[in-house]
């Protein structure tokens, strides 16, 4: 169905036709089934945030959606992207102010406290779990931003990060990534000295480029 | 007449044909209106006409960027070039001359004259436009006009500024009268911006610049795909200009990805065979460079800006002259300066010598060291100075109070880059900690920075974990390598400082610059036989 659609909402994107009002119902519809199939494509949900721009007439269920789906995208800055097609009224009104709130602390990477609000949102927690694999797509960004930080990680920081889940969870979310649980409740990442470590830039003179300057010093 | 080919857009409005009126200056004013034009402009118009249509482009470019600027200074400083009626009788009211100088007409009063400008006039200039794309896009075959480059430019970039200018002067309701208000909303499609899009899309779907510019990256002769539009010279250019005009329209429409997405297949770092326009390179890298910051995309902004300061730098000569071109160059070039200091607070990393010099030069180092230590008053005013002119895509509802709606695009970007920058309030200071280490312990570093805040040490060290997180993940960001998208690119960490943290140990890698000797000797040894060359030319 998104493959599907994908092709036919890329050619109604082209040129001008982006801005063709009466591909909106179309565009909408395709959020929604972003939303149910698991899917993404940001291009498309901009092309729809700036028609709505354009008409000042925001559908304010579709554009949480597509904020939603943007948080899903960390760490993709798409989240900005779409919000700097908003207006500066709508982002200091809920559910959008909630959402911005829920973006900000993810930039922040305070899980502890992402976790915490969004389950306590009620209002916002239908439209949350309209988004199919919402909070899969979370732990994914929190284990990007591990996988980058950490050599070895304590067991139980890694199980409050990745929104208090359970051992099973824990392992899958362990195993997928390739870490290894380690002795000590310990787990291993990776070796970071590999990748990180001190740089010198020295400073090389190649023979061409001074050959001009030694050519006029006669 | 033809306008609804590019007044058009997708707008509920059935027909969309409204009264063009262009204000008739009355009869009796004619003759006066002729007999006040000078003699010489007389003249002048009549050589710049023959040239235009010969076709002689040296002419036509010495007319334009040399004699007209030098006409105006003379007698129309601060007055309007005669208008068209007084001009078509000794032009033998050649159309296209008519529409070329009325282009110029506007251009002159915008830039001189714009507090007083009447609304006839925006929707004449408006309509001018129109005119001269009909002209240039109804026919089947291309029409016989050449223009230099250098006007095809300022003339797709002007008419993005007159958008611009009307869009601030439609948001600001509060002095309108009523009947003003009446006509503006009778005439909503008037500098619309699906109109101003529309104008410059067709631009760019005559000339297939796009398809011109793919062929040109793959190494293959662009004129094989370009058609017979696209082959003529006017036709190419003004659709690669107007790709850099739609950068510019969706940059101050907020629309960062579109801005990119626009130049695809456009390498502007690299020298091409449509990238001789100066102002237009400039203004480029200017919107590119912006786009990036706001994306967070900091390497890609730094190189891109520092790539454009560098070859301003080197062709400063050319800007010093005092002329309306070398004006916004000039400005666009203390813009860039902000942006590249406020990048580099954000995101340290090493530059080109001669850059980091000018910084220091030109002061922004105090600014910078502001900005690291969390003065967000002072990113904020680095910000307002150096960003675009934010747009409303859209005039104010009729039923609309009288008040000003210009600021808010303004406030909303600046709001969006403000958060971005508060959430990376910490970063400077651990960054400044880190920098004395190899390694360091969570728990040590945490005292550090608890200076006062009277919280116990496991929510400390709680507190800094999720800093040193968020360090991580802004400092790794989408970097362009390669390819024809500058949308594209691989998630990496370019600042000069990292880290990673093993258990509860931080671990520390910085980036140690050894002092660079050679461009020091280059430049004092040309200092040298400078110094030298004087001497011997000395005559005692």
């Amino acid at each position: 169905m998104v493959e599907a659609m994908r092709q036919t909402v890329a050619s109604m994107l082209k040129g001008i036709d982006r801005y063709n009002p009466e591909n909106l119902l179309q565009l909408e519809r395709y959020v929604e089934i972003q939303s149910q199939e698991n899917a993404y494509d940001l291009e498309a949900n901009l092309a729809v945030l700036k028609l709505y721009q354009f008409n000042q007439k925001y559908n304010l269920d579709i554009t949480s959606k597509i904020l939603l789906k943007a948080l899903t995208n960390f760490p993709h800055t798409d989240f900005i992207l779409c919000k700097c097609l908003l207006s500066e009224k709508m982002c200091s009104e809920d559910p959008i102010a909630q959402i911005i709130f829920l973006a900000d602390v993810l930039e922040c990477c305070d899980f502890q406290t992402f976790w915490a609000r969004v389950g306590s949102m009620n209002d916002l927690l239908p439209k949350i779990n309209s988004i199919t694999g919402f909070h899969d797509s979370i732990r994914k960004f929190v284990c990007h931003v591990v996988g980058i930080t950490f050599q070895t990680i304590h067991r139980n920081l890694l199980t409050q990060l990745l929104g208090g889940v359970d051992d099973q969870t824990l392992r899958h979310w362990v195993q997928k990534y390739g870490w290894k649980e380690e002795a000590n409740n310990m787990i291993f990442i990776a070796n970071q000295d590999e990748n990180i470590k001190t740089k010198n830039i020295t400073e090389k003179i190649d023979f061409d480029s001074v050959a001009g300057i030694m050519a006029a010093c006669r | 007449m033809m306008y609804d080919d590019f007044e058009g857009g997708y707008d509920s409005y059935p027909g969309g044909g409204y009264d063009y009126d262009p204000v008739e200056v009355p009869a009796e004013n004619y003759d006066r209106q002729f007999d006040r034009v000078p003699e010489g402009v007389k003249e002048f118009l009549t050589y710049f006409r023959d040239a235009i249509r010969k076709g002689m482009i040296f002419e036509i470019q010495n007319y334009y960027e040399n004699i007209f600027p030098k006409m105006t200074e003379k007698h129309f400083e601060n007055r309007p070039w005669p208008d068209e009626s007084a001009v078509a009788r000794f032009v033998e009211s050649d159309p296209v001359f008519l529409i070329l100088y009325k282009e110029l007409y506007y251009r002159h009063l915008y830039a001189r004259m714009q507090s007083s400008l009447t609304l006839d006039q925006r929707f004449n200039s408006f309509f001018n436009y129109c005119d001269l794309l009909n002209y240039i896009l109804s026919e089947n075959k291309p029409v016989d006009l050449e223009l230099p480059d250098q006007w095809l430019w300022e003339l797709v970039d002007e008419f993005v500024y007159q958008f611009q200018c009307f869009s601030q002067y439609r948001g600001r309701l509060q002095k309108k009268d009523p009947n003003e208000l009446l006509r503006l909303n009778e005439n909503n499609k008037v500098w619309n911006v699906l109109c101003v899009l529309n104008v410059l899309h067709s631009l760019v779907d005559k000339s297939n610049i796009k398809k011109q510019l793919e062929v040109y990256a793959s190494g293959g002769d662009p004129d094989s795909v370009a058609g017979k539009f696209g082959r003529h010279s006017l036709y190419k250019m003004l659709g690669y200009f107007s790709l850099v005009g739609l950068l510019r329209l969706h940059s101050q429409l907020g629309d960062y990805y579109q801005a990119i997405k626009v130049l695809e297949n456009i390498e502007i770092h690299k020298k091409s065979q449509y990238s001789h326009v100066p102002a237009c390179q400039i203004s480029t890298s200017y919107y590119v460079g912006f786009a990036y910051m706001m994306m967070r995309r900091y390497s890609d902004a730094i190189r891109t800006f520092s790539s454009i300061l560098l070859y301003i730098q080197r062709t400063k000569q050319l800007f010093q002259t005092k002329t309306y071109q070398n004006d916004q160059i000039n400005k666009q070039t203390d813009q860039m300066y902000n942006l590249l200091a406020m990048c580099l607070v954000l995101h340290p990393q090493c530059i080109d010598e001669s850059i980091q010099q000018a910084l220091r030069e030109k002061g922004y180092h105090e600014k910078m060291y502001k900005m690291q230590y969390g003065d967000l008053t002072e990113f904020e005013n680095c910000f307002l100075f150096a960003c675009p002119k934010f747009l409303s895509p859209s005039p104010p509802p009729t039923d609309a109070l009288p008040d000003d709606y210009t600021k808010e695009p303004m406030r909303h970007q600046t709001q969006v880059f403000m958060d971005e920058v508060k959430q990376q309030k910490m970063l400077p200071t651990i960054r400044s900690y880190l920098k004395l280490y190899t390694t360091l312990p969570l728990s040590k570093l945490a005292t550090f920075m608890s200076h006062a805040s009277g919280q116990d040490l496991p929510s400390e060290i709680a507190a800094l974990r999720t800093h040193l997180l968020c360090f991580k993940h802004k400092m790794k960001n989408i970097v362009w390598t390669k390819g024809t998208s500058g949308l594209e690119g691989s998630f990496q960490s370019g600042s000069e400082l990292d880290f990673y943290i093993d258990g509860d140990m931080i671990h520390i890698a910085d980036t140690k610059v050894a002092n660079r000797f050679g461009d020091f000797f280059i430049r004092k040894i040309l200092k040298f036989q400078e110094l030298n060359r004087k001497l011997h030319s000395i005559k005692i």
